[in-house]
């Protein structure tokens, strides 16, 4: 596989990279020692930014390109999933390396090369030998600058993205997700999924042309980054970047992405699933837009309150009722107004109401009482710890640094968010929780099958 | 957590888009800054065989790591659950990792690991359940205690129990058959292959083998096989002197006992195709190809037939043959790979995961879903695959540009410190020198004619099992029976050698022995 679509792909708790504590043999650092490896920046005159971060891998990078483009670009009707599609068309190569000599390139350095798309951004990523790292400012500059493809290759992708609609068709996640952004939103494009709607996909073969203007307004220096982790020194990585990537010209036309307005009351749907099933139930909340502030930290400090595997809520329902196969929720950060996401695979149909009725009475219970303080301690302990546990290879780093930048443009809210969560109070808990768990801002979905017995064993028949 | 609840929880987050949630553990394989992709030195000791029930060590310090990773490698699985309790090997272990212990709740168990985020994790295969847990060497006292606790002072719990067997049914009767056709799959392939034989049911069980598993199973299965001998005990990073040893001895509190290793029958290779249709909705068509190997990283042929494997199949690269020709000239859908050992969770990673080594491996093809009307066209382009790298083999630029490119790919696999003391487990299940190592040895001196041979001795395409999740099984499998031409149609103009191959690909003789539709709600069932 190539180019998996991973939709929020570092989630929350990697913004948890504002905590700090590991470094080669380092020990806890300081608060406000936002991030223990050195971030070296430069922004060329084009506007590209080009980042390097020395990380003890002898041998190895991490050459990650970050396009601040995602579905929430496509605000064209008809044209949902195009962001990801053209991820996929990214590695049909150029007229200097054809698709199939890009990749043997890639191949010879034995290096693993990918991408995925999101709603805010596309990453691009290979991780490989330092010793190529001027091979991979070649390629890489090369099909960012000068990427060129046939209709006919464009048409025979077009099958792949259907086959990798398909694949997650069997998942009931992937129509949950679909009908919570339906009814969640109704201007912005995050009304869509990142694979996209259907009907855009099975259309996308005959939308050649209008993959190529999505390249002209949207791969544009001004709104890309390049971002390089591991055996690196940071010249080395300006001046490649000057040799590659200063000619690519700036252009970039930021999309209209309509304002979505103020949610007005509960929202609930339901999907019927063709075979026996326990019951699914999602509850979404309307969050603002990232920022690196207090409510923002409160948010992620909350996903822990909510769902760690400490947390009461998670106790009750995962181990003494019994009730879920699993509940999780996450806060889900976007660089728009988004979703606070909560999910659980419940036990019975029976079970779906107190299910329901347990998670919305821990909800409560926030925005009631300040949380206990001790309590609060123990999840910025967790969360320092988590971090440094996480900062575990060159991409790691890349992915925790890239979130950041494609949430924010900048690398230095990091240190912000960082500081932001160690203060945090039991009283910023509740005021977050009051903010974003209002019933106006609700949606909730649910899936089950139509005959299931609520036994959860399943009934037979091929179907 | 176990094997199968490390599924569940991926699968929930991978759906919901969750991914990468630090808490959940599973994002973060532990690491150490040091994280040297090339094979530093490792050890394994003692050399000689330790004497009967005593734990053997395995070492890989890395002083500079602030990060210590501990793997607990006991030498069970699912080999060993006793016929109509099939899950007990899982079960045990979810409920040791994952349960209270004689002196805490499992509350407050996850309460006292919480605040350093050092998660135990259990996995279970057919041969081997392994503990493994990843912590930052400031919390390595405090996360020890409680690791020796968890595995030499389990309570049984029956609240444990039950949960962790409505887990596994769920597992069975609801991921698998009902959200995820392509681990639905890979599950029963191996079902198929194995037949009869101790791999021939799922780690996780089966819905009448769990339901009938007592607490005093769960008791006797830990007596038995939890034992000072059965348990290799790996560490690694940045621990104190003597921390091993240590360790060892806090773990002395395990059932004594020499090692329980089963012997294994032979497997009983395929006469024939033997085809396996899942009936259920399915909008798309996955396909599963197998048939067992005789060989295993212990064995010398394995490193060139790996090459030949990376050629015809790498996991979810554009390497391999199968995924150029199918997906990229002919669009018919998203991934198709090949494999001569076991890959565990395959649509969740892209590096092999530690610590699933067998005596037993198989050959298979992973078709990933298709439309329906092309289901035959892409088994035979695969077939079709196979059996050209039998008998043509590759020629000397190939096989140069995939020992290159595996020479330096298979460093990455071994990133991170908790991988690569896995791997080194690994090699020590194997009988071998560390893994990533044999491979550079190996592949610096193979030539083309090696893997060719390779390629002739192992492939074929006459006998094997197949296991296809279709929502038109009738219809396929009158279709299969047929064997009769299955021309395909593209709605977009494909290269010329696509153009002059398919008519070839669509008559491939295929000719199966036998098709058999089962319906989904039966699968796992006994």
């Amino acid at each position: 596989m190539r180019q998996r679509i991973a939709r929020r792909i570092v989630p929350a708790l990697a913004l948890a990279a504002a905590l700090a504590i590991a470094g080669s043999g380092a020990a806890r650092a300081a608060a406000g020692d936002v991030f223990p490896y050195p971030v070296h920046q430069k922004k060329l005159a084009n506007g590209l930014n080009v980042m390097a971060i020395p990380f003890d891998s002898p041998g190895i990078v991490a050459y990650v390109t970050i396009v601040r483009t995602g579905s929430r670009d496509e605000v064209e009707a008809g044209h949902s999933g195009f962001a990801h599609f053209f991820e996929h068309m990214m590695f049909r190569g150029t007229k200097k390396h054809p698709g199939e000599e890009y990749n043997a390139e890639l191949k010879a350095m034995g290096a693993d090369s990918n991408a995925n798309t999101s709603d805010d951004r596309t990453f691009y990523y290979i991780v490989g030998p330092a010793a190529k790292l001027e091979t991979m400012a070649e390629l890489e500059s090369d099909r960012f600058m000068n990427l060129d493809y046939a209709e006919d290759a464009f048409r025979t992708e077009a099958g792949a993205i259907l086959g990798e609609y398909s694949k997650g068709a069997s998942n009931p996640f992937q129509p949950l997700d679909e009908k919570t952004r339906d009814v969640a939103f109704g201007a912005h494009t995050y009304k869509h999924t990142t694979i996209g709607f259907l009907a855009d996909v099975k259309d996308m073969p005959n939308q050649y042309e209008y993959s190529k203007s999505f390249f002209k307004r949207f791969y544009r220096p001004e709104n890309s980054t390049v971002l390089v982790v591991g055996d690196v020194e940071p010249e080395q990585i300006f001046a490649l970047a000057e040799k590659y990537y200063a000619a690519w010209k700036p252009g970039y036309q930021a999309p209209a992405v309509a304002k979505e307005p103020a949610p007005t009351g509960t929202q609930r749907a339901h999907l019927d699933w063709p075979s026996p099933t326990n019951p699914y139930l999602t509850i979404s909340y309307r969050t603002p837009a990232f920022a690196a502030d207090r409510t923002w930290a409160s948010l992620l400090v909350i996903e822990q309150l909510l769902f760690s595997e400490s947390a009461p809520l998670y106790q009750a329902l995962v181990v003494d009722k019994q009730w879920v196969d699993f509940v999780g929720g996450d806060s889900d950060p976007h660089r728009d107004p988004y979703l606070f996401g909560i999910y659980a695979r419940v036990r019975s149909d029976e079970l779906m109401p107190q299910v329901e009725g347990a998670i919305l009475g821990a909800i409560a219970e926030l925005r009631d009482r300040p949380v206990d303080a001790a309590r609060l301690d123990r999840i910025k302990s967790h969360l320092r710890y988590s971090f440094a546990l996480s900062l575990d290879s060159p991409l790691a780093v890349a992915r925790q640094v890239g979130q950041i930048v494609w949430l924010t443009g900048d690398v230095a809210p990091l240190k912000q968010l960082w500081k932001e969560i160690e203060a945090v109070t039991p009283q910023d808990v509740q005021r977050a929780a009051r903010e974003v768990f209002q019933e106006k801002g609700m949606t909730v979905v649910t899936l089950s099958h139509p005959a299931a017995p609520s036994t959860g064993k399943t009934e037979g028949g091929a179907r | 957590m176990s094997a199968r609840r490390a599924s569940l929880r991926t699968f929930a987050l991978v759906a919901a888009g969750m991914f990468a949630l630090a808490a959940s553990g599973l994002a973060q394989d532990g690491t150490t800054a040091a994280a040297s992709a090339t094979a530093q030195r490792v050890t394994i000791s003692p050399k000689e065989p330790a004497p009967a029930g005593t734990i053997e060590l395995v070492t890989l310090p890395s002083p500079q790591s602030p990060i210590v990773a501990i793997r607990a490698f006991f030498r069970t699985g699912s080999i060993d659950d006793p016929a109509g309790k099939e899950g007990l090997a899982d079960l045990t272990a979810s409920i040791v990792g994952e349960g209270a212990t004689t002196k805490r709740s499992y509350k407050d168990l996850v309460e006292a690991l919480y605040p350093l985020a050092a998660n135990i994790q259990a996995q279970t295969d057919r041969e081997v359940t392994v503990f493994s847990m990843v912590v930052h060497r400031e919390k390595l006292d405090e996360a020890t205690a409680l690791l020796a606790e968890v595995l030499t002072q389990p309570a049984f719990d029956s609240n444990d129990l039950e949960r962790h067997r409505k887990d596994s049914l769920s597992y069975l009767q609801t991921t698998l058959r009902a959200a995820n056709d392509e681990l639905l799959g890979l599950e029963a392939i191996q079902d198929q292959i194995y037949a009869g034989h101790p791999y021939g049911h799922a780690d996780t069980g089966t819905v009448k083998g769990l339901g009938a598993i007592t607490l005093d199973d769960v008791k006797r299965f830990y007596r038995e096989h939890y034992t000072t001998g059965n348990l290799w005990l790996g560490v690694a990073g940045g621990y104190p002197a003597g921390y091993p040893e240590r360790l060892a001895k806090t773990l002395a509190g395990l059932p004594a006992g020499g090692a329980t290793v089963r012997t294994l029958p032979a497997v009983t290779p395929p006469t024939g195709r033997d085809i396996l249709i899942i009936a259920k909705e399915a909008a798309s068509t996955g396909i599963h190809v197998g048939y067992p190997l005789p060989i295993t990283r212990a064995d010398a042929d394995y490193y060139p037939l790996m090459v030949v494997n990376s050629y015809l199949g790498e996991h979810r690269t554009f390497n391999g043959r199968l995924q150029t020709e199918l997906r990229g000239k002919r669009g018919l859908n998203y991934g198709n790979y090949s494999y001569i050992e076991h890959y565990a969770a395959p649509p969740f990673t892209t590096n092999p995961t530690p610590n699933v080594p067998r005596r037993e491996q198989y050959f298979s093809v992973w078709i990933r879903p298709v439309q329906p009307e092309n289901a035959q066209f892409a088994l035979r382009g695969a077939l079709y695959e196979v059996q050209q790298l039998a008998d043509k083999g590759m020629s000397k630029e190939d096989f140069e540009l995939t020992r290159d490119y595996l020479l330096g790919y298979s460093k990455l696999w071994a990133q991170t410190l908790t991988r690569r003391l896995g791997f080194l487990l690994d090699s020590k299940f194997y009988g071998t020198p560390y893994w990533i190592d044999e491979i550079g040895k190996h592949l610096a001196t193979m030539t083309v004619d090696d893997v060719n041979r390779a390629a002739k001795k192992y492939l074929q395409t006459d006998h094997w099992d197949g296991v296809i999740v279709a929502g038109n099984a009738d219809a396929l499998k009158a279709k299969l029976e047929s064997d009769a031409p299955s021309p395909i149609t593209y709605k977009n103009a494909v290269p010329p050698d696509v153009t002059a191959i398919d008519p070839t690909i669509a008559k491939l003789p295929v000719k199966p022995t036998k098709v058999e539709v089962v319906p989904v709600a039966s699968m796992f069932e006994k």
